[in-house]
């Protein structure tokens, strides 16, 4: 999976093409706004990792352009700042994630991960977490490589959890995914399929727990 | 010295006192002045009068002298009309001539003056005001003595002095204080330009160190004042941006060089070791945007009309620290109302102080049990541990920077709570810190003040199906509770 990495520091730039080769991307690195939008122009990526410092221009331009273009390539902004208004800028120009350094290769590797994660990208055909792996397309569950024979619904609920696994997962997002709009839902069926949920994974022997966090929602993590 | 220290009031009061000065002395002045003026009209008039009975004197040439009054002058001068008298004497004090039987003198004076001697003279019931002035008649001097009934003299005059103040000298009054009431008026307007400067000087805080005050409008005497206390400001501003920006600068720079280290550490292949040298990195780093945040906040403020809910903040907060309380083993609690709770303050602010009291609360809190973010209707946030509590003598402290219980076991660099602070004062709001029986401690960050008044319409609420009751009595045992 190819990743163009927009990095002006050469040393930080060849470590980071270096961890990420050995966790399984292959990254390009280019250092300047100029390169980043050239090459964007050309090459098709997975995804790119944009650092905001650039020495010609700021990385927001990069981003604007791209997406201007019409480009939804899904970008991860890296930055040395966070203030109070650079998050917020960041995302409203129309970046994925967001990422202030210094940051662990592992936290780096599970945002891009998650971003490919999502629908349409293309860790989005298969989702894994310790022993689970979702097939989205065949919509197949397995546990330990084994397949699984789970409802449909629970396996709605699996499907949203997983794809943000290590973030929260509002309740009103979990109920939507389960019922839709349409029907009227009792105040504890989510709570319900929840329940039942983690309970045949547990059966199943699955190295994976969900955890309820009560007034927001619900997180999926490696047990 | 002065009783008041109000430059305008200054200015009023010695004036008025000024005024009331002017008051009682300008009539009395005028007073003066008229009357002397009334007796020079009178000398003039009776110098007159005998320098018209002196035209009717002529010298014989035995020497003798004779008056021939015409009969007009003859009756006004009579007895019988009574106004006025004359009488003329010579060197020796005989009467040459008189008005009055018996030829008297009208003033019986030893004194032959060289010039005209005004004298006053009572006859009876009447007082004669004259005069002896001396006449030259051929070659000899005569003095010819003029008189006049003083409540006969000239009446215009006369009204005029004696009415003074009673018409005239009131008239005073209300043009002296129109005059002070005009001179109020004029000092505010000439005043105007340093009533906006002390406004404008009222601002400059540490937040707004780039106001100037105006020259331009400045009267001359204040603007050397004006233009050095722009310049110490100028200076001022300088000292504060400079240390702001090298704490940012210096934060920023760190970032980088932290960044290299940490891809470095990710690629020792003994991952024990790469562990904890992650662990201290990822403590510098929180050190380092800790006090990224404190340079940024030192100049932070509150745009006026800006509007944070508070609700979403905390199902942000809760959201963010979720994972990490998961990882610990510590469970993660919101109570929040079903609709928005606006107050006029900063989201990303306001989600970094609930963000490091809630972190600071899941630090404190045993694995297993619970950290309770809730909201209130009225505009509070608390945060519930179920930790060991803050003692009474520490509770001032642990607002202070880099304070921390203790240094040797403690991760932190005790730079949380000091931003929590420093973001609540911002919003004019306090934080109140209580123990819980028989464990945990509440921190309630207050935003009352600034709450604003709820939304109109019908608002969809995101997160919560449905409200949450509170639990009636502290749970602090380990909760695994399907119940989001």
């Amino acid at each position: 999976m190819r990743l163009l990495l927009v990095e002006d520091n050469a040393e930080l730039s060849k470590l980071l093409v270096k961890s990420l080769g050995a966790s399984g991307f292959d990254a390009d690195s280019v250092a300047t706004a100029a390169d980043a939008l050239s090459v964007l122009g050309s090459t098709h990526y997975a995804a790119a990792i944009l650092d905001l410092g650039l020495p010609d221009q700021d990385g927001l331009v990069v981003l604007r352009t791209l997406r201007a273009r019409h480009n939804t390539l899904p970008v991860l902004i890296l930055t040395a700042r966070d203030g109070v208004n650079d998050r917020v800028t960041g995302l409203r120009a129309g970046a994925d994630d967001y990422l202030v350094k210094p940051f662990a290769i592992e936290e780096l590797v599970a945002r891009l991960e998650a971003l490919l994660r999502r629908p349409g990208q293309l860790l989005g055909r298969s989702l894994e977490l310790g022993n689970l792996a979702f097939d989205t397309i065949g919509r197949q569950l397995f546990i330990g490589g084994r397949p699984q024979i789970l409802s449909a619904r629970e396996l709605a609920v699996l499907e949203i959890l997983l794809r943000r696994s290590g973030h929260v997962v509002s309740k009103r997002v979990v109920e939507d995914q389960i019922f839709g709009l349409s029907a009227d839902v009792g105040s504890n069926a989510v709570e319900v399929y929840i329940h039942r949920l983690r309970k045949t994974l547990q059966d199943l022997g699955a190295t994976a727990a969900i955890h309820t966090i009560r007034g927001v929602g619900y997180l999926i993590t490696e047990a | 010295m002065f009783l008041f220290t109000s430059i305008t009031r200054r200015i009023i009061f010695l004036h008025v006192v000024a005024i009331s000065i002017t008051s009682v002395f300008m009539p009395v002045a005028l007073y003066v002045l008229l009357r002397s003026t009334a007796e020079d009209l009178q000398h003039r008039s009776l110098r007159e009068n005998a320098e018209l009975i002196t035209r009717y004197m002529s010298q014989a040439p035995d020497g003798s002298i004779t008056l021939n009054l015409p009969p007009d002058l003859d009756t006004l001068f009579s007895e019988a009309y009574g106004r006025y008298a004359y009488s003329v004497l010579d060197a020796a004090d005989h009467t040459l001539f008189s008005s009055l039987h018996g030829r008297t003198p009208v003033f019986n004076t030893d004194a032959r003056l060289a010039g005209p001697e005004y004298l006053e003279s009572k006859r009876g019931d009447v007082t004669l005001s004259g005069a002896s002035i001396p006449m030259k008649v051929g070659d000899r001097t005569v003095w010819v003595q003029v008189a006049q009934d003083m409540e006969h003299r000239d009446v215009l005059i006369d009204d005029i002095v004696r009415e003074f103040f009673s018409r005239v000298g009131w008239i005073t009054i209300p043009i002296l204080l129109s005059l002070l009431i005009i001179d109020v008026s004029i000092f505010r307007r000439a005043l105007s330009p340093l009533f906006k400067a002390s406004e404008m000087a009222e601002k400059i805080g540490p937040e707004r160190t780039d106001v100037r005050l105006p020259v331009e409008a400045m009267p001359s005497e204040i603007k050397p004042l004006v233009h050095t206390i722009n310049q110490a400001l100028e200076r001022l501003e300088r000292g504060f941006l400079v240390q702001r920006d090298f704490t940012a600068d210096a934060a920023h720079e760190l970032r980088t060089p932290l960044s290299i280290l940490q891809a470095r550490v990710d690629t020792i292949p003994d991952k024990e070791l790469a562990r904890e040298l992650s662990r201290d990195i990822a403590r510098m780093k929180r050190i380092v945007s800790q006090l990224l945040d404190i340079a940024e906040l030192e100049a932070f403020t509150v745009a006026p009309h800006e509007v944070a809910d508070l609700r979403s903040i905390c199902v942000e907060v809760a959201e963010f620290v979720a994972p990490l309380a998961v990882r610990d083993g510590k469970n993660i609690l919101l109570e929040a109302p079903e609709m928005p709770v606006p107050v006029n303050g900063n989201s990303e602010v306001i989600f970094r102080a609930v963000r490091n009291v809630a972190e600071n609360a899941l630090k404190h809190t045993p694995a297993g049990t619970t950290v309770t973010i809730s909201v209130q209707d009225k505009g509070t946030v608390s945060v519930e541990d179920c930790g060991p509590g803050i003692a009474l003598s520490e509770r001032a402290q642990i607002f202070q920077r880099f304070w921390r219980k203790n240094r040797s076991g403690s991760t932190g660099a005790g730079l949380g709570l000091s931003i929590v602070k420093r973001i609540m004062e911002a919003h004019r709001g306090g934080i109140t810190i209580s123990n819980l029986r028989p464990a945990g401690c509440v921190f309630t960050l207050n935003f009352e003040a600034n709450l604003c008044p709820p939304f109109t319409g019908m608002v969809r609420n995101e997160t919560l199906g449905h409200p949450l009751l509170m639990a009636a009595a502290k749970d602090c045992s380990v909760n695994r509770g399907d119940r989001a």
